[in-house]
């Protein structure tokens, strides 16, 4: 049977600094990020040549793609959410490679022999898609408090009727849930697709596989995508009802 | 926590790598593209703008264009007749002068044919005198005696002198 482990495995350990395997891929997965980002943009031109067209497509559609859900806050907002599109897609598809979850050494554990990977899918690892909730949650927070200042906070604490308390705790408790289920989403589509994989290859190695790694280059594509326009969303709401408070506020100034 | 892998130090780890990856990317890839893409959407705008302006300079420039071709067709025209009317003047002008030297040619010409033939008629007229006087001479010696002669002498000056009385 394949090794399947819900957490990520610990591979060494540095100055008692943990480094586990999705940790790894998260420095394999930045490596490629910042290298492609380098070559592409170390000779621009005006008439762009193949790489250039292709980074200009990609970075001129996700800045267009994002104008259409968070309007004027593009500009601000833009770095945050396309980070988030590309690493996530990129840590989805480098958990795909073959030797990812293969590649390994085996050592004793409690007199037992196991067999510990040296690479696992980063967002097949609760730290990393938690690490992209947390921030992605603390950036529309920072935007909403940044836009609308401590009017933003009434969203959350408004003492002036019992009802809209009640509906601030609630936003609250949404707030929180969001941070989970992003962080779950992420990590149960990939993890739940990196182990269909490893069962289909275990039982039919040859040819049979394919068609599944291309449905989960499509789920990786489609996750990246919803997780990066949902923060987007949240973004937008965030500053539209900071705004929206701000407003009342004003007005009955 | 723990069966689901969730370690602080790993979580804290994912949150700052993230953050580098944020800071790295808008540094490295968002802005010189956005950057470039804005140059070259001002670059096209412009170019619009100005073949948008050439357009209508080389509008105006025909319109000016055609009003000179106008101006110096109308001119050329003005010119070519003052200059047909001056040649015609001129023409008459010569012509007048022409036949104006012709004349005097003639007259003076005529004058000098008359002159001559007067110079030549007196010439021819000495000459017959002359010769006739001479032809006279010998005849008067051969058939007249000096007496005779002194006679008939004194006969022609007299009509002579009735002649130039007349």
């Amino acid at each position: 049977m394949p090794h399947i482990s819900l957490a990520a495995e610990i591979v060494t350990r540095i100055a008692g600094f943990p480094i586990s395997n999705a940790l790894i891929t998260t420095w394999l997965v930045m490596g490629i990020l910042i290298f492609a980002s380098y070559m592409v943009t170390r000779r621009m031109s005006l008439v762009p040549s193949g790489a250039q067209s292709v980074a200009e497509m990609l970075v001129g559609g996700l800045y267009d793609f994002f104008a259409s859900v968070t309007g004027k806050y593009v500009s601000q907002v833009f770095p945050l959410v396309a980070s988030l599109f590309l690493f996530i897609l990129i840590a989805n598809w480098v958990g795909l490679l073959p030797g990812v979850g293969t590649i390994g050494f085996f050592h004793e554990v409690h007199g037992e022999t196991v067999f510990t990977p040296l690479f696992r899918g980063a967002t097949a690892d609760l730290n990393t898609t938690l690490a992209l909730a947390l921030f992605a949650m603390g950036a529309i927070q920072y935007y909403g408090f940044k836009t609308a200042g401590v009017h933003y906070g009434k969203r959350f604490f408004n003492v002036g009727n019992p009802i809209y308390f009640f509906v601030g705790l609630l936003e609250l408790i949404s707030e929180l849930s969001k941070v989970i289920s992003f962080a779950f989403r992420l990590f149960g589509n990939i993890f739940a697709g990196e182990v269909l994989l490893a069962v289909i290859a275990f039982l039919m190695p040859f040819v049979v596989p394919l068609p599944f790694i291309t449905m989960e280059l499509f789920v990786g594509f489609i996750q990246a995508l919803v997780f990066s326009m949902l923060t987007a969303v949240f973004l937008s709401v965030a500053v539209a009802h900071g705004e929206h408070e701000k407003h009342l506020a004003e007005g009955h100034a | 926590m723990e069966k689901l892998g969730i370690e602080p130090s790993l979580l804290l780890a994912q949150i700052v790598n993230f953050a580098i990856i944020v800071v790295v990317l808008t540094k490295l890839l968002y802005t010189p593209i956005l950057a470039m893409i804005a140059k070259r959407k001002k670059e096209i705008e412009e170019g619009l703008a100005l073949s948008v302006r050439q357009r209508e300079e080389e509008e105006k420039f025909g319109i000016r264009k055609e009003k000179l071709l106008a101006d110096a067709r109308k001119e050329a025209r003005v010119i070519l007749e003052d200059g047909k009317k001056q040649a015609k003047e001129a023409e008459h002008e010569i012509l007048a002068a022409a036949h104006k030297e012709a004349s005097e040619i003639l007259e003076k010409a005529k004058a000098e044919a008359i002159a001559t033939h007067e110079a030549l008629s007196a010439d021819i007229r000495a000459e017959a005198v002359g010769l006739a006087s001479a032809m006279a001479k010998r005849l008067v010696a051969s058939v007249l005696s000096p007496g005779d002669q002194h006679k008939l002498i004194a006969k022609h000056l007299t009509e002579l002198e009735k002649n130039k009385t007349l």
